[in-house]
């Protein structure tokens, strides 16, 4: 499955991407300018958290054991089989806002004036998300998670590895494959 | 012989998908009740007021699958845990294997009412009484609302929306009794009162007075409240007198183990019908997503040798009352520290109960900004430090500089979220 990795490294919180995420998906101009000016306001699917200096864009992480998917009171929120991403049927919605309390990553988006929830759905019907077009640094990217998987297993290995030769009661420093003693 | 589900609720019908997936090889029967089991009972209430078609109020159809067969419009009447066998209301026996009680709430009638014998009363629980009510409501206009639970708080503001008459009579303390503090109930209770609902909390039922045959007046907290149609929704009380004799019952209750488990090892319970015993406290959340993950849990747990316990037992839930959206996180505690944040004024209110500095439960009333992280906060069961404890305050900095158009901010979101 594909999903929006973010390099923590790379993001400077300069929330371009919420703001076109806002206009493109959310808006019916399209355009920044004109996107401001709307009423209902747009809102982004995406959300920058954290402080100045360590910012980090958030959105939904299509969870395999989804919460928000066994919180929705209508079946609105569902999994597409094809793509493995979790969406929101934005017609079965009535904005109960359940899910919004069942997300741990808080990623879903009440919107009031349209009676709907909102969430990330890594721009499905487009050839790119629009996030990680535009992030001006490249802290966002599309990532295969089978490859991601693929990474981590190989760093588990060296992990166990290293741990395997480190001498009893020394520390073992996780991510550098070497010991200290204690 | 093999998984029986009684009940085809949510609990239910989540069991039995998730016994297929889990369980491939088993068959598995869902026993129900009711003649069309299998929808949002959630809805019932928008559906009363007019807001929701009956044809979306099912739940999406399954593909065929031979080894699951649902049995609708047939109660079950006894359980034999010895014999492992059920007996139906229609004299049939059914042998299990493995058997899932999911058979949910009955709802709760105070004594005058259930034996009251007129028209125009009808609980709000199941859908063939919700048509009913319906139907009866096209020439009906004087609701009055009996109870302060979340289903008649829905109830009164649906219907209230859809231009009905509507007084809502909370028999005890005020509004969500058992998961609101009297603080963010008055939130709620001033919205409501704001819809141009009658409000009448702290009103214990007296008398009913009846007209040819048709409720015409209640009287709670010894005033006369007229009215032409009476929906109770004063709670829910599980049916558990067919496992009366089972063996299951401790004092009338179906208490199950945190892996959902009855006293019989094969006996597995998930949503209203099941009180869950974890960490010295008997709990039932009688929430939808419970009855969910509830359901889930008990059937992956049938043939696990250890089953496994829920991971996220909560009372947590959410509701929008025509413009004012709410979360609840947990109910209020004794001895609890509480931190809020106010605003009265825009019908804003968020709290949080702490223990030894642990969040424990609170209320997003107005504003439910971070609520599935405050979730998260509750359920990691950590002390939670200045930062954390400063997602109560909604957080203006760093807003994208979108215009509010006025009276948006009143409806919710105010944090850095948007
Ligand atoms: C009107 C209304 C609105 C609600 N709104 C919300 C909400 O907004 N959010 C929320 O979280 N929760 C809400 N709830 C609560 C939520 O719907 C319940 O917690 C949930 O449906 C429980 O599911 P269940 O499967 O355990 O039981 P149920 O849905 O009650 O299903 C039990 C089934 O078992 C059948 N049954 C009973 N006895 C027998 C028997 N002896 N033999 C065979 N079958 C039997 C019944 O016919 C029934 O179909 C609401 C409830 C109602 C009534
Ligand atoms: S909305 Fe939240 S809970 Fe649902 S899949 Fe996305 S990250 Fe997971
Ligand atoms: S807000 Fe919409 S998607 Fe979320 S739980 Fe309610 S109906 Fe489902």
């Amino acid at each position: 499955m594909k999903v929006i990795g973010i390099r923590k490294d790379r993001c400077t919180g300069c929330k371009t991407c919420e703001l076109y995420c806002a206009a493109e998906r959310c808006s019916e101009s399209k355009t920044l300018l004109g996107a401001v000016q709307e009423a209902p306001a747009p809102q982004p699917r995406v959300h920058v958290e954290g402080g100045p200096n360590d910012a980090f864009p958030l959105q939904c992480r299509h969870c395999l054991q989804a919460p928000c998917i066994d919180a929705c009171l209508t079946g609105a929120l569902c999994r597409d089989e094809a793509s493995g991403m979790v969406l929101i049927r934005e017609d079965l919605c009535i904005g109960c806002w359940t899910c919004t309390a069942f997300c741990p990553y808080g990623v879903i988006t009440p919107s009031p004036e349209r009676k709907i929830a909102l969430k990330c759905d890594r721009c499905l019907y487009m050839e790119n998300p629009v996030c990680v077009d535009v992030c001006p640094t490249g802290a966002l990217e599309v990532v295969d998670l089978e490859e991601i998987e693929k990474l981590l297993h190989e760093k588990r290995l060296a992990t166990a590895k290293a741990a395997a030769g480190v001498p009893e009661g020394s520390l073992l420093l996780l991510d550098q494959g070497r010991s200290v003693k204690s | 012989m093999a998984c029986i589900i009684v009940g085809g609720g949510v609990a239910g019908f989540q069991a039995a998908a998730a016994c297929r997936a889990a369980w491939p090889d088993r068959a598995v029967t869902l026993i129900d009740a009711e003649k069309e089991a299998g929808y949002y009972r959630t809805l019932l209430p928008q559906f009363i007021a007019g807001g929701i078609a009956e044809e979306d109020l099912f739940f999406p159809p399954r593909g065929v699958d031979p080894l699951l067969t649902v049995l609708r419009g047939v109660r079950v009447r006894s359980l034999d845990c010895k014999e492992r066998r059920l007996v139906l209301e229609n004299g049939e026996t059914l042998s299990y294997e493995r058997l899932i009680l999911a058979h949910g709430g009955d709802p709760y009638l105070p004594g005058i009412l259930a034996t009251a014998a007129c028209g125009g009363i009808f609980p709000v629980r199941d859908l063939t009484t919700a048509r009913k009510t319906k139907e009866w409501l096209a020439d009906h206009r004087n609701v009055l609302v009996f109870g302060g639970s979340l289903v008649a708080v829905k109830t009164a503001a649906h219907l209230r929306h859809a231009g009905f008459e509507v007084s809502l009579v909370v028999r005890r303390g005020h509004v969500l009794l058992r998961a609101l503090s009297p603080e963010a109930a008055k939130v709620v209770e001033n919205h409501l009162r704001d819809l141009g609902i009658r409000l009448h909390v702290n009103a214990p039922l007296e008398d009913l007075r009846i007209k040819e045959g048709v409720i015409s007046g209640l009287k709670a907290g010894g005033e006369w409240l007229p009215c032409d149609t009476l929906l109770v929704a004063a709670g829910t009380s599980p049916d558990t007198s067919f496992l009366e004799g089972s063996g299951l019952l401790t004092d009338g209750e179906l208490v199950v183990n945190p892996a959902l488990q009855t006293s019989d090892p094969r006996i597995f319970a998930a949503g209203d019908v099941a009180v869950i015993a974890a960490g010295g406290e008997k709990i039932s959340p009688n929430t939808w997503p419970q009855a969910v993950s509830q359901g889930k849990r008990a059937a992956e747990n049938l043939y696990r040798s250890t089953p496994l316990p829920l991971t996220d037992l909560t009372r947590i839930n959410a509701m929008e009352l025509h413009g004012l959206a709410m979360v609840t996180l947990g109910p209020p505690v004794d001895g609890a520290e509480v931190i809020s944040y106010e605003r009265p004024e825009a019908k804003v209110r968020r709290e949080l109960f702490l223990i030894g500095g642990k969040p424990v439960g609170g209320a997003l009333i107005g504003d439910i900004s971070a609520a599935g992280t405050l979730h998260a906060l509750i359920h990691s069961g950590r002390v939670i430090g200045s930062g954390e404890a400063a997602l109560l305050r909604p957080q203006a900095t760093g807003v994208i500089p979108f215009p509010e158009p006025a009276g948006r901010r009143e409806a919710l979101i105010l944090s850095s979220k948007r």
